[in-house]
């Protein structure tokens, strides 16, 4: 009876210890078992400085010294309270990033609460090497970081370090938070390419297209409408202004698929695909993605359908991962 | 990196540090340092200064300050290039890390200053330039960190505050408890340029300086019986070479052993605390009893210590000698009858004269006549010429005026062209009783010169020569003087400055004078008297426990609303949350009460009110109740 309360204690105190060493599930709150304190280099001449005077003053028994380096200590120590005090009590939200193509900068932004009432401004976000400043207003803030990417795939991060050495300089306050949550990254698109596959259709499908050669159907003016398109014939005969709407054969849906690209490196197939994404994309088609040992996505178009896509994509197993 | 504001604080910081150390440097030096600063800071708005030129100006300025302190080596010295350092030091301000080294080093200069002097207004500048340098610190902190948001000064300094008051607790436990050193490991330094005060030597016009210096010198708490005012002689150096103008400590007198003395059975008890001077004589009233622990009597019988340079107490017991150093040795008699060849030749005639007429043995006749003609045709004055060759000469034939200096000096030569061993004495004379507090203050301009003859049966004698002067023939005195100008002379300022004074005597006490020996003692009530130490440091480290469990509660505090209806609504919410009910921090006030109501229907009717009132004082003040009532309702209101 008595091991499950002990069991829980145990395991929470070792879940705080794993913190910043194995990814968590966000939020995460720092209170002050996880928060480190050290002091700076100034801090350090500080301390050489106090440690000096108050020799000094002891020798000499020079109360006015004692009394001065004494309270300065005070400030000092109070000072690295108030940069633990920083830290504690913070809870990291959320984490998160629009995923971006390989080779271009992601926005990680980093979502902190706490709650109101002490003030906590100038706080370091650091990770991977890029730094951001985070200050909280009314509880709450968020620092963008912007990470270089390298590769497609799931990103990670890494421990993300949450800092601070106000409010004298003397110490630095910090703790570390691992986001659970993997970022995405995109393949990125082949720069140069050959243009989007048309022709192997399935399905027709057409678009209205004020310059298009065939003509759908009539309808009635509006404000803007060329005064070409005003089929006056029509017109007369109903009374009133109608105008002619053209469409566009576009083809049929694309089919962006992997076999097709047979002989070529494994990337580059990737890269040229997700340059097609985004083009059909632009180009408003309907296409449908296939990929090897998986269902056809599609076919589809808009931005959910184009994620999909690029997610599929960017998953992908690697070259070696494939080769096993 | 290094915002404007960062270098103003920072520029500000060192200003305010550099501060209460000029008033002790020589006064040209103090203005050649604050004009380098300025112009160092002037200069250095746009960037760095270009290294040659710092240079120079570092090496101009030592240069001045050696050649001010004529190359000698001492704290004084120390200090002044302290100084000049620090006025240099913006020139070089680039980055925060300079900023912060800025104000790291001018930190040392209130360090410094309390070196040299601790009064009152040394320690209150001194602690305004720390809080100043904390300042700059946070404001550096705040540029290095990257908040844009602007921070004003007297945010900066609450800030300060803050932190100083969070630290102060374990800062005076340190101070009263943190054992201390029982005997320096290593000296204080000298000054190299002297304070004016009482000194080994003698010279015509200089004491003129200090007899205008009202500061306290002593301040004494008899236990017991008080002497006469008037008998009150505290006796300091004794001056016995002279080379015709300039009166001078002989330095064997103070290795020679301390004669022999028989006491008159009057007998003082006094607590004395010595103002610091930076001399090793300790004054003392009449004769020492028991000589203090840390003082030794040389052949004067004068305590000689280790340099007074902070306040220092003693214990000590006095009593008039009956006789005094009875058997003269050899060495002191030939040096108390030796004169300068080919000075005063007046009043050597006049002495040989008059020992003519007295005839050999008759000593004390001849001390009778110099004082008979003394009160008969001479006045005292502090308005006197620059002395001739013939000093004594000039002043007993042709002025008949002068003050202590000229009379002793007179009267000792007259004495020992007569034979009569004799010499001057330099000390205090008389005191103020201070109403406030009981106790005597010996200011010191209470500086007095008598003279020590040496009278066959008796020893030494003092004699006054001074004192001699007809009271009618006072003319011009100190106290003239001070009434002219200054605070002494507004009427119903004495109980004002009397206070001031004890309060400065408590700050003597409880700050000043504490040290190794006191912080014993005050373990001695609480039964600690055998840890010794050991004791002290369970103690210190007790009491820092304790200090640092506050500074956390009160640092852990969240810093509360300034409106006491924020805070008791935040209080009534905390007691809901207690409960399970906590509010979110997206729910408006009314839809908790709503959520809390559902959940808890006996509360409902109650807190329903308090929310709608504290709705309504919050979004339409004009129409809402006293603030007061509502607060103190919401602090009455408990869940049921």
């Amino acid at each position: 009876m008595m091991a499950a309360p002990l069991r829980r204690r145990a395991r929470a105190r070792l879940d705080r210890w794993l913190r910043g060493r194995t990814p968590s599930a966000l939020p995460v709150r720092f209170d002050r078992h996880g928060i480190y304190v050290l002091p700076t280099r100034f801090g350090a001449f500080f301390a050489v400085l106090l440690t000096t005077m108050g020799l000094g003053a002891l020798n000499y028994n020079n109360n006015p010294a004692l009394l001065l380096c004494l309270v300065l200590a005070g400030a000092a120590v109070a000072s690295l309270l108030h940069a633990q005090l920083q830290l504690a009590g913070l809870e990291v939200r959320a984490i998160g990033a629009e995923p971006v193509p390989a080779g271009s900068t992601l926005k990680l932004r980093v979502h902190v609460r706490a709650a109101p009432g002490r003030a906590r401004r100038g706080l370091r976000v650091e990770c991977a090497g890029q730094a951001a400043t985070l200050s909280l207003a009314e509880g709450g803030g968020e620092a963008v970081l912007a990470l270089p990417t390298a590769r497609r795939g799931w990103f990670d991060p890494g421990r993300i370090r949450i800092s601070t050495t106000r409010p004298l300089g003397l110490a630095r306050a910090w703790a570390y938070v691992w986001p659970e949550a993997p970022l995405l990254v995109y393949p990125a698109p082949e720069p140069d390419g050959p243009p989007l596959p048309l022709g192997q259709g399935e399905g027709l499908q057409s678009r209205l297209h004020p310059a298009g050669d065939d003509v759908h159907h009539l309808r009635e003016w509006r404000a803007g409408d060329s005064r070409r398109a005003v089929a006056w014939k029509a017109s007369a005969r109903r009374n009133a202004l109608l105008v002619r709407e053209f469409e566009q054969p576009l083809g049929t849906d694309v089919v962006l698929d992997w076999d097709m690209l047979a002989g070529q490196g494994r990337e580059s197939r990737i890269r040229r695909l997700a340059r097609w994404i985004d083009e059909a994309e632009r180009g408003m088609r309907r296409y449908r993605l296939r990929l090897p040992g998986q269902p056809a996505i599609g076919p589809g178009s808009g931005q959910a359908h184009r994620h999909a896509c690029l997610r599929a994509l960017a998953l992908l197993p690697g070259e070696a991962d494939a080769a096993r | 990196m290094l915002t404007p504001a960062g270098r103003a604080w920072a520029l500000a910081a060192a200003a305010a540090c550099l501060l209460p150390l000029l008033p002790q440097l020589p006064r040209t030096l103090a203005a050649g340092t604050v004009a380098v600063a300025l112009a160092t800071a002037l200069l250095s708005r746009r960037g760095p200064l270009p290294g040659w030129l710092r240079i120079v100006l570092a090496l101009a300025l030592v240069g001045t300050v050696l050649v001010t302190f004529r190359f000698g080596v001492g704290r004084d010295l120390a200090c002044a290039v302290l100084a000049a350092m620090l006025a240099l030091k913006p020139g070089e301000l680039a980055g925060v890390r300079d900023a912060r080294s800025l104000v790291g080093f001018a930190l040392f200069a209130p360090f410094a200053t309390f070196l040299l002097d601790q009064g009152p207004l040394s320690l209150l500048l001194g602690l305004g330039g720390a809080c100043l340098a904390l300042a700059a610190l946070l404001q550096l902190s705040a540029d290095e960190s990257g908040d844009p948001q602007p921070a004003t000064v007297p945010g900066r300094l609450r800030a300060v505050l803050r932190l100083v008051a969070i630290g102060l607790p374990l800062a005076l436990a340190a101070f009263w408890l943190f054992p201390r050193i029982q005997s320096p490991l290593w000296g204080v330094p000298d000054r190299v340029l002297a304070q004016p005060g009482l000194s080994d030597e003698m010279a015509p016009g200089q004491w003129i300086d200090f007899m205008s210096d009202d500061r306290p010198a002593l301040r004494v708490n008899f236990i017991g019986e008080v002497p006469d005012t008037s008998q009150m002689y505290w006796r300091g150096p004794v001056l016995m070479d002279y080379d015709g103008r300039t009166w001078r400590r002989p330095r064997w007198l103070g290795r020679i052993p301390a004669p022999e003395v028989a006491r008159a059975p009057v007998r003082w008890e006094y607590r004395m605390e010595v103002e610091p001077t930076d001399r090793r004589t300790l004054v003392a009233l009449e004769l020492p009893g028991a000589i203090p622990e840390g003082a030794q009597a040389g052949g004067d019988y004068v305590l000689r210590t280790a340099p007074l340079t902070r306040v220092t107490r003693w214990h000590m017991q006095a009593s008039p000698p009956r006789t005094f150093e009875p058997r003269l040795p050899a060495l002191v008699r030939q040096a108390a009858l030796r004169l300068p060849e080919g000075y005063n030749p007046r009043t050597l005639a006049l002495a040989r004269q008059w020992r003519a007429e007295a005839g050999p043995g008759n000593d004390e006749a001849i001390v009778r006549r110099a004082l008979a003609m003394i009160r008969d045709g001479f006045g005292y004055t502090l308005d006197t010429p620059l002395p001739g060759r013939h000093a004594a000469d000039e002043f007993l034939f042709d002025w008949k005026r002068g003050f202590c200096e000229h009379f002793s000096s007179a009267f000792v030569i007259l004495m020992r062209a007569a034979g009569i061993p004799a010499r001057i004495v330099t000390g205090y004379v008389g005191g103020y009783r201070n109403p406030i507090g009981d106790y005597w203050v010996v200011r010191r301009n209470d500086a007095h010169a008598w003279a020590e003859v040496w009278l066959a049966g008796r020893g030494w004698v003092r004699v006054d020569p001074t004192a001699a002067v007809a009271p009618e023939h006072i003319y011009d005195t100190i106290d003239d003087r001070a009434s002219g100008g200054g605070l002494a002379g507004l009427p119903g300022i004495t109980p004002v400055l009397d206070f001031g004074d004890w309060l400065r005597r408590g700050w003597n006490d409880l700050v000043l004078g504490f040290d190794a020996a006191r912080q014993v003692a005050i373990l001695l009530p609480i039964g600690l008297e055998r840890t010794g130490v050991r004791g002290l440091a369970a103690l210190f480290a007790g009491a820092a426990g304790l200090a640092l469990a506050w500074m956390l509660w009160l640092a852990a505090r969240a810093e509360r609303s300034g409106d006491p209806v924020v805070r008791a609504w935040r209080r009534l919410g905390r007691r809901y949350a207690r409960l399970g009910l906590a509010r979110a921090p997206h729910e408006p006030a009314l839809q908790w009460v709503e959520r809390v109501a559902a959940a808890r229907p006996g509360d409902a009717g109650a807190l329903r009110a308090l929310g709608r009132r504290f709705a309504q004082w919050r979004y339409a003040p004009a129409a809402a109740e006293d603030p007061r009532r509502l607060a103190r309702d919401l602090r009455r209101h408990r869940p049921a």
